[in-house]
């Protein structure tokens, strides 16, 4: 049986949104090779940059909450971002893992 | 993912029963699908795919379309016997896990409110208990207690029903004992030898947290066979 231990993401993004922020969800939705979480892992971020939960083991999510700035900033509904194997320059964003995700970025709205 | 989408999520989950999200990627529309109910006009072409996935329990985009899947499953019951000083402590590590707890102990002076808060607590015997409530082979049971009056009803109870993680607290001495009174009561070995007795993986600790840290982790490590 697969089991989720981690699904209180949504009433953290409902709190946020009470407080009228603009909230974006982010979900790994495709997963190749090793990769730090298995798909269906949420984040959250609002218009701050304030986060919550996670898409990898810290690897790639200061480039996701980038990306949902701009999202929010472009008042875009969604956006699809892919993340492949890094470089060896240790700061640059990507997966040190050797894996490859895509994860799906999305506002929440009324 | 429009607002309302994102309510009735957070209320299905606190009904504990599986659904599933499902996303278009490439209009970022969202539905929530509950098996027998209808899907909109979005969705209703790839019903079979959809249920597949489903009952696979399976998250992913679905093969050849554009649609991604999230399945919210159905969190596991588990039921300790003992509201022991262990058993607070279980409560707490357990919070962060999808499971759902249920507390019987028929002794009212372990169970106070203040001990034990949003959690449910039956303050009955076992053996009452068990007549009222449902329970299934993916149901899990921790005895607290380590007296035959309380624990061993329980415990006949789970191994009869096939759950799928039966813990019992106790010495080595207290389990052997407990594992005689169980054969006398009719089991064999194979369905005795079920019990996790002594309780609990080998962490070495002895004070109530790291007992009960020790129970969580078995606890879970049985949830991923299942």
């Amino acid at each position: 049986m697969k089991k989720s231990f981690d699904e209180t993401i949504f009433e953290e993004a409902n709190s946020w949104l009470k407080s009228n922020q603009k909230v974006i969800l982010a979900t790994v939705i495709q997963t190749w090779g090793s990769s730090p979480r298995q798909i269906g892992s949420r984040m959250i971020v609002n218009e701050k940059g304030d986060f919550s939960g996670s898409v990898s083991g810290g690897c790639v999510e200061s480039n996701v909450i980038k990306e949902c700035l701009e999202l929010i900033k472009n008042n875009n509904p969604f956006k699809k971002i892919e993340f492949k194997v890094s470089n060896e320059n240790a700061w640059d964003v990507g997966l040190s893992c050797g894996g490859e995700i895509i994860i799906y970025i999305e506002q929440i709205n009324s | 993912m429009k607002i309302e989408i994102l309510k009735e999520i957070i209320k299905k989950n606190s009904s504990k029963e599986q659904f599933a999200v499902l996303t278009n990627i490439t209009n970022g529309n969202s539905e929530i699908f509950e098996l027998g109910k209808p899907l909109s006009k979005e969705f209703e072409n790839y019903k079979k795919e959809i249920e597949n996935y489903y009952n696979l329990k399976k998250n992913g985009i679905i093969k050849e379309t554009q649609i991604f899947i999230h399945n919210h499953i159905k969190p596991i019951e588990v039921i300790i016997v003992g509201a022991v000083h262990i058993a607070q402590y279980l409560i707490d590590f357990i919070k962060n896990l999808n499971f759902v707890i249920t507390i019987i102990d028929p002794r009212k002076y372990f169970t106070s409110e203040q001990r034990f808060k949003n959690v449910k607590i039956i303050n009955e015997w076992p053996k009452e208990v068990f007549k009222k409530i449902e329970t299934s082979s993916s149901t899990a049971l921790i005895v607290l207690t380590h007296d035959p009056k309380i624990d061993d009803p329980a415990l006949q109870h789970a191994l009869k029903n096939n759950f799928f993680y039966i813990g019992a607290l106790g010495s080595k001495k207290t389990h052997t004992d407990r594992c005689q009174r169980l054969k006398e009561a009719g089991f064999n070995e194979e369905e005795i030898a079920t019990i996790h007795g002594p309780i609990g993986i080998k962490l070495g600790g002895k004070s109530a947290p790291e007992i009960a840290l020790s129970i969580v982790a078995q606890l879970v490590s049985e949830t991923h066979k299942l």
